[in-house]
This record gives structure tokens, sequence and C-alpha cells, in this order.
């Protein structure tokens, strides 16, 4: 599972240093090197190299694909949330932000791809899109979201500060960002299928997890550029990062809590079942493993100042905090695809030839599907490290210099 | 009058297997060339000018046989590994009785295939509108608009969707079917055989049922059997209270079948 956490290793190392910069770039090739090469795999074999069958229809792919729209929460209300409250503490983080969250909702663009079982044919959806269709309202508001960070991005590489467009801006980025949750929750939660996604809680719990995953890779990232290059935000932002985090992580848990709580009580077999899968069952390791090493420990970190004062540490619980909301990804889309409303001997046909029946689905990933993520990450990670050589660093070394020569030199590059 | 082996295979030539209506003229001269006992065993009884078609499983006379099942593999190619159609049983297992009252062993069972829900979920998510209800009813799949993101799948409460997870495979020496096979990475169901529809005749799990516990009609047909058999002895639908309103009706058993 960890090589599916966004990168925590060095996004990009100083100038001076050449050894370990040539060792990352070898890293990201390699990795998406092992990415091509899985997804080149599962285009001549079709979907049947993976783990999924008749029953277990979405797995590894959609995980991740949640996590990523999620992870991109971050950065963006980062910025556009403390731009509308005329807060400029976080400022020196703008355009890390900004990176981040327009890479990770790319990267969530990229991921839904090996998902479909024709990708030639996914220009069917522009051609003739079916309009009540969740997907397709996905599909738009994940394009605008895209359009809105690279707006964002050239508003802040500008090299003179355009505090007016970056105000109004803020003003359109937290709606959309609220409606990029939403709808990719929607695509589960309007499912009268799967009981366990049917409610109304789903989109505010993305949007909580959202916060949480994406604050905390970006607090991830900021520190890793920090340790590895000469850029220096004020030592403020990560404890007030950790402070946000601390009030996400809170919402978070509560929302969750009083979800599971209802669909508890309610005592009927259709909620039960999902959750004896998650209190006692095949999910429960990863379920409390969650709540303990993803929701609890970070949290303390978090909350008691002695312990965020130590970045290390912070770093950590950071780490822990992302790691969790993967995992709640996977117990939010397991127990729905596990548990189907009619389910009697002899069970789903298996899909492939000598497949037979099954009745008790065990999903687990195949090594493609591991290496189509791994090639996805690597992804993701090369588009932070060109964003932040070209967009961060030079800021750093510029400040105060000539900021002038810089901003005109990433103007030619943006367009 | 013509080998029906040629008519069959002049049939694979061509033909898209959601509409039909391309095979149709072949496939009439395929219907005719079957023994006229064949022909009126499969023809539909009633008709209305907007007909609706529905089916009636009668989980009395079920034996649980899987013939059905079967038939609808070859009619309309099934690859290995897919079934259409299945029998669930009702037990502890799928050969072991479930204890009914006073001890006595029971067993029942649910012929499942795609219920063709008036209100069908599976429609409303389709990013593509591949997925989509004709004109009498009939929910279908065009495959040539699927791009196989399962969605479908998912919203499907009853399971009964299946995915060309690889490229179809056959059984060795089996004959192709007598609508299109599908491509790798789309979604497939039942389609209430609608290339035997347009030529009058019901769908091949209902002329094969050799418990006849299958009755196919136009439930807007007042006269049609379907609808006198709903009308005396009420039906069920399958998970009812989700609102999909489906056109498969069950029968309860009026006695428990006791072993």
């Amino acid at each position: 599972m960890t090589t599916l956490a966004p990168p925590a290793t060095p996004t990009s190392p100083p100038a001076e240093r050449r050894g370990p910069r040539y060792a990352w770039y070898a890293t990201l090739a390699v990795g998406l090197g092992i990415g091509l090469f899985s997804y080149g795999y599962q285009l001549t074999g079709g979907l049947a190299v993976t783990g999924l069958t008749n029953t277990v229809t979405w797995g590894l792919y959609i995980v991740v694909f949640m996590f990523l729209v999620g992870v991109s929460a971050g950065g963006l209300i980062v910025v556009a949330g403390s731009e509308l409250v005329g807060s400029h503490r976080m400022e020196s983080l703008n355009r890390l932000a900004v990176i981040v969250s327009g890479t990770a909702v790319a990267a969530a663009a990229v991921s839904i791809i090996p998902d479909l079982g024709r990708p030639f044919m996914a220009w069917q959806m522009m051609v003739s899109p079916q309009l009540m269709s969740p997907l397709v309202w996905d599909m738009a508001v994940i394009t605008v979201y895209l359009t809105i960070a690279g707006i964002d991005l050239w508003i802040l590489t500008r090299p003179k500060p355009m505090p007016r467009s970056l105000r109004i801006m803020a003003m359109i980025t937290l709606p959309v960002a609220v409606l990029v949750h939403s709808v990719t929750a929607w695509i589960f939660g309007f499912l009268i299928a799967r009981p366990f996604w049917n409610t109304a809680i789903l989109a505010p719990l993305f949007i909580s997890s959202a916060l949480v995953s994406g604050t905390a890779l970006v607090l991830i990232i900021a520190w890793t550029v920090r340790r590895v290059s000469s850029w220096e935000p004020p030592s403020h932002v990560f404890q007030d990062l950790a402070k946000l985090l601390a009030w996400f992580v809170a919402v978070d848990f509560f929302l969750l809590v009083a979800e599971l709580v209802t669909a508890f009580t309610s005592q009927t077999e259709y909620h039960l079942a999902p959750l004896e899968m998650l209190f006692s069952g095949r999910q429960a390791p990863l379920f409390w493993g969650q709540l303990g090493f993803g929701v609890l420990l970070p949290f303390l970190v978090y909350a008691i100042p002695k312990l965020r004062a130590r970045t290390g540490l912070l770093v950590a619980a950071a780490v822990l905090s992302v790691l969790g909301v993967f995992a709640k990804r996977v117990n939010i889309l397991m127990p729905g695809m596990y548990e189907p409303q009619i389910n009697l001997p002899p069970g789903a046909s298996g899909g492939v030839p000598g497949g037979g029946f099954v009745l008790d689905q065990l999903y687990v990933p195949t090594w493609v599907e591991y290496g189509v993520v791994i090639g996805i990450g690597a992804f993701a990670a090369t588009l932070i490290t060109i964003g932040v050589r070209r967009w961060v660093l030079p800021q750093a070394a510029a400040e105060g210099a000539d900021v002038e020569d810089a901003g005109d030199d990433e103007a030619a590059r943006t367009h | 009058m013509p080998d029906a082996t040629d008519v069959l295979g002049s049939l694979l030539a061509g033909g898209d297997p959601n509409e039909g209506q391309a095979a149709m003229v072949e496939r009439t001269s395929a219907i005719e060339a079957l023994p006229a006992a064949s022909r009126e065993w499969g023809e539909i009884d009633a008709r209305s000018d907007a007909p609706r078609w529905g089916m009636l499983v009668d989980t009395e006379r079920c034996i649980g046989c899987w013939s059905c099942a079967v038939i609808c593999r070859s009619e309309n190619d099934v690859a290995l590994g897919m079934w259409w159609n299945r029998i669930l049983t009702a037990g502890d297992d799928l050969d072991t009785p479930k204890v009914g009252e006073h001890g006595q062993l029971e067993m029942e069972w649910m012929p499942l295939a795609c219920q063709h829900c008036s209100d069908a979920p599976c429609e409303k998510v389709c990013p593509t509108a591949a997925t989509y209800t004709n004109d009498e009813g009939i929910v279908l799949v065009d495959a040539d608009k699927c791009i196989g993101c399962r969605y479908c799948m998912a919203a499907c409460p009853y399971g009964v969707r299946v995915f060309n997870w690889g490229e179809p495979e056959k059984a060795p020496g089996v004959e192709e079917g007598m609508v299109q096979a599908r491509p790798v990475g789309t979604v497939e169901k039942c389609s209430l055989c609608v290339h035997r529809i347009g030529e009058g005749q019901e769908p091949s799990c209902v002329v094969s049922c050799p418990a006849q516990a299958r009755i196919f009609g136009d439930l807007n047909a007042p006269d049609s059997r379907i609808n006198r058999l709903l009308h005396d002895r009420g039906g069920d639908q399958l998970l009812k209270e989700k609102g999909t309103q489906p056109k498969v009706h069950y029968l309860p058993p009026r006695r428990r079948r006791s072993l």
C-alpha cells in the first residue's frame, strides 16, 4: 500500500547537488516505465488481468481516483480560503499549493482511464453524454477545476502580484472545490443498489477527507522541498497547517462517526452487513488501523502544541493522515462492492473462462493494478517536480533580486 | 426448404444484437425453417398496439434445472465464464436445502436475469447512454457506445450485468449464437431475446423451460396470459422497495414444496 502514497521522497534537490537529483529523476523514469508497461499489458489482455470480477467491479483504480480527487482539495482551498479571510500567512505556500492541487486533479483524470474497458471509446462521453449521469458531471467539474488551477498558477506566477484577480479566483475556486468533491461522492452516493454508499453524508464526508489528505500532502511536500532546496517558507506555516489539520481531522472523524452510528442503530440488515465487515470482518484491520494510526495518532500530534512544534513528528503525522485517508477510501469502496443486494448461491459468474460462480468475493489487486498505480504516482511526482523547479525554486532564488526576469521567463513557459 | 444450419450460418454475417432489425429478415427465414409445431410453441400469445414486454416466473413450477440459463448462453452467444441468466437457490448452500417449518426441508429457486426495470438505475448512470430502454420497454445495451466504465454494474441492485473482462471465449466446438458477440471491455446482459420478439417469438428461456415456469407476454395486452396470471395470482417484484419497477414478476408458490 505504501507504493500508492503520493511522493514523500525528495521532489527537487538543489542545483548544487546533482547526484540525488539524477537519482530522483531515474526513480521517476522507472516508476513511469512500470506504469506504462503494466498498462500496456492490461491493454493486450483486457481487464481480465486485474483482480476485478462481476461482483467487485470497481477496485484499486477507483480508490486511487477518489483519493486523488480528494488530495486536490488541499492546495486550492488553503490558497483560496486564506485569501478570502484576508490572511497572508500562507502566502509563501501559494504556488506550491496550487501546483500540488493541479497535479492531483490531473492525475485523478488520468487514473480513471485504466479503469475503462474501452479507453479508446471514451470520447463517446463527449459526443453523446448522458446528462443524468454523475460521471458526466464529474468529468465536467474536474475539467473546470483543472482550468481553475491553471489560471491560479498563471496569476501567482505573474511578476507583479495580482491581489484582485486572486481574490476573484478564490471566490470561484471554493464553490467549485466543494462541487468537485460532492460530485465525486455522488457517483457513489446516488446508487440505491449500494445502501452503504446511499447516504447524504457521503458528500460532506468526501470534503472533510479531502481537506485532511490535501492539506497533509501540501505539508509533506512543502517540508520535502524545503529540505532539498534553498526554498525557505516562514517556519510558522507548518504550525498553521498543523492547526488546520487538527480541525479537519476532527470534523472528518465526527462525520464518520455520525454516519456509522446512524447506520448501526437502524439495525436493518442491509446497513449492518457492511458495518460488520468494517468492525469485525474482512475490513476490520484496515478500519481500526485507519482510526488508530490515521486519525487518533496524527490528531494528537496536530492538537498538542509541544508535539506539533517538532517538525519531524508533524511530517510523520501528515504521512499517517494521507495513508489514513487512503485506507478510508478503501473502506468506503469495498464494503459497498462486497455486499450485493441479492446474495444467494451459487453467486455471480466469475467473468472469465473457468471462473465458475463466486458467492463471497474477495478482491485482491494484481501486480498489473499496482504497476499502473505506481505509474500514476510517478506521473504526479513528475508534474510536481517540474512545477516546483519552474515556479517555486526560481521564486526562492530570485527573492528580492531579479523577480522581474524570473516572472517573464515563467510567463513564457505557462503559455 | 433451406437447411437450418445454412440459414444459421448466413445469420452470423451481420446484425446488431441490440437492434435486431437488420438480422430480422434472415432470422425470420430461420424461424420458418423450423417445424411448424416448434414455431407455434414459441409464438407470443397476444400483442397490443404499443407492447410493453414483461416476464413472469412461476416459482411454484420452477424445478431449478438451469435449462433456461444454458439455452440463453447459446442463443445469445454468451462467452465462457459469463451468464445472463442464473438460477439462484434459497438454502444453506447450492445443494443443501434449508430447514423449514416443522423441520421439513425446503428448496426454492429464483431464476435471475435482467429485471427490465421501468425506472432502470443502470440507464440513469450510464455516461454515454449506451444503456437505454427501447420503445417496447426492453432495457438494452448498445455495445458500440459502451466505454466499459461498469458504472451500470455498480448501480444495478440485482447484479445481473456481466462484463467482458477479457477477449470473449467460447467452448470448443460450440456454434455461434443468434446475435453478434460483444467485444472485450463492454458490459452485457439479458436482452429479453429482442431479436426473437421482433419475429413474434418468445425469448428462448421461455420456450426451453421444461416446467413451463416462465411466462412471457405483453403487459399492455389485457388478454395476454401474463396479465391474466398476474391478475389471478398477484406476483412479486424483486427488491420492490427500491422503486425500480421491474417488468419481471415472480409468482410465489401457493403451497410450500417439501422434500
